[in-house]
């Protein structure tokens, strides 16, 4: 399943990087996120409740940063399994901002997600949507963080 | 796993509160399907087959109530569901087939609230109420409240729903569902709703929701307002369709394309009314 999704953010391009680089800042971000944690420069570890319905399941995942071009382009790879149950999911990931002027940034992410297992016999198509609304929270929530944090810094700093 | 099957209202909504994960099941046919698959663990299973309160058809002057517990094939053939509310009586007797209508129930399918089922838009055009019930009391809830999101409605914690009430609608009014399947006994890939009122040769009420189309089913007030008044001919059926697809957010699935499915409003459209002006009954 491939996703690609953009937003903009009300923010100079270095502060965005700053922050969607930051597994600290974007953890409370997603949807779902319940706990990140970070092992190194380049790797950490999350724990992320999802539910559909009736079916409610938590993924542990790892995720490896394996490209940084700063500030305008990072790749991932996603690696992860329900606790205890029979689902595997990875994703290859991609993120790049542009500097669309001076305080707007546009933040572009596309990911190929695969799910096998108990959940891999769910609905693809529905699975699609509810990955494009987590998407949209985590873009409404990431702008909220980072406009929010950049409006305080400025007040601060005048 | 425990499997309980209390003989009242009362004793179900007592097991919801005491237990923890306790899980309500209505005809099974989703539901044990889903557990056999392992994707939903339930601790208690609360059977309603025993509950005699949230079985059967009755109506009164103003209104029909159909329990949660009915079965689809006792909606599609029930002599009660006529005018307006021929929609629902359609919508039941094309859902899957004879053994899966003899299972399933009305109550089930709209706590699923599978995107691909049948009933929810039906009863979006019939304009029904669901009554639901807890510890706390009963309450009524809009159906253009009741279905939230793909698979979530506003049915709370330790609720069970009831009953769905039907109003008898306006007079003269008749109501139809079609829907396009892939194959005879599958789930819609689109399904359209309508409820219409003819005064002569030209439309005097109109009620269209959409099934299969987005997260919930779709009503657009503008769309009907575009077929009112008019003799529904291609033109007003057109731009309501139009209305109806900007509206519409289909999945891009098995069962078709997103461009497949928008494509479908249009004709599927076209014909629940030309079935409804023709003076058709509601006959699937
Ligand atoms: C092969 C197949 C084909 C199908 N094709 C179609 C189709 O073409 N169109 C269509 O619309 N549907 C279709 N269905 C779905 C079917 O018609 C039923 O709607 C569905 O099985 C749910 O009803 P149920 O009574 O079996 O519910 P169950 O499986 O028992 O329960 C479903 C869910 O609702 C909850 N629930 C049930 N009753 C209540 C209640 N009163 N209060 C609170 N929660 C409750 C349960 O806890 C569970 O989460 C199909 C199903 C199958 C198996």
């Amino acid at each position: 399943m491939k996703i690609e999704e953009s937003f903009t953010v009300q923010a100079p391009i270095d502060r965005v990087w700053e922050f969607i680089t930051d597994p600290e800042q974007v953890g409370p971000c997603l949807p779902g996120c319940e706990e990140i944690e970070v092992l190194g420069p380049t790797t950490y570890k999350a724990r992320i409740k999802v539910a559909l319905g009736p079916i409610k399941t938590t993924f542990k995942v790892d995720v490896e940063v394996t490209e940084e071009r700063p500030p305008e382009f990072a790749a991932s790879v996603t690696r992860g399994e329900e606790g205890g149950k029979a689902s595997r999911v990875s994703a290859d990931s991609t993120l790049a901002l542009k500097a669309l002027d001076e305080s707007q940034t546009e933040v572009t992410y596309a990911s190929d997600v695969s799910v096998v297992g108990r959940l891999g016999k769910f609905g693809l198509g529905i699975m699609k949507k509810k990955a494009k609304s987590m998407g949209e929270e985590f873009a409404a929530k990431f702008r909220v963080r980072v406009e929010g944090d950049g409006a305080r810094a400025a007040e601060a700093s005048a | 796993m425990r499997y309980l099957a209390p003989g009242s209202l009362k004793e179900a909504l007592d097991i919801l509160r005491r237990e923890d994960d306790a899980r309500c099941i209505a005809g099974g046919a989703t539901l044990v399907a889903m557990m056999n698959a392992d994707l939903v663990a339930v601790d208690v299973l609360v059977g309603l087959g025993r509950i005699a309160e949230l079985s059967g058809i009755t109506e009164t002057d103003d209104e029909v109530r159909i329990g949660a517990m009915t079965r689809h094939a006792e909606i599609a053939a029930s002599p009660v569901l006529t005018g307006a509310l021929g929609v629902v009586r359609s919508a039941a007797g094309q859902i899957a087939h004879p053994a899966v209508r003899n299972m399933g129930t009305i109550g089930g399918s709209i706590c699923h609230a599978d995107p691909a089922a049948d009933f929810p838009a039906a009863l979006l055009a019939a304009d029904a109420t669901i009554e639901a019930a807890s510890a706390e009391g009963t309450r009524q809830i809009p159906i253009g409240e009741f279905f939230e999101d793909y698979f979530e409605t506003a049915l709370r914690e330790g609720e069970i729903v009831t009953a769905i009430r039907l109003p008898r609608g306006p007079a003269g009014a008749r109501g139809h569902h079609v829907k396009f399947s892939r194959v005879d006994g599958d789930y819609a890939t689109v399904s359209v709703s309508a409820v219409l009122v003819m005064a002569g040769a030209t439309c005097s009420y109109a009620r269209i929701a959409l099934g299969s189309s987005g997260p919930v089913p779709i009503r657009v007030t503008a769309a009907e307002e575009a077929l009112v008044g008019s003799p529904l001919d291609q033109a007003a059926i057109a731009e309501a369709a139009r209305l109806l697809a900007e509206a519409a957010d289909p999945v891009d699935d098995v069962r078709g394309t997103t461009e497949y499915r928008l494509m479908l409003i249009p004709r599927l459209l076209a014909r629940a009314l030309n079935t409804l002006k023709d003076g058709e009954t509601a006959s699937v």
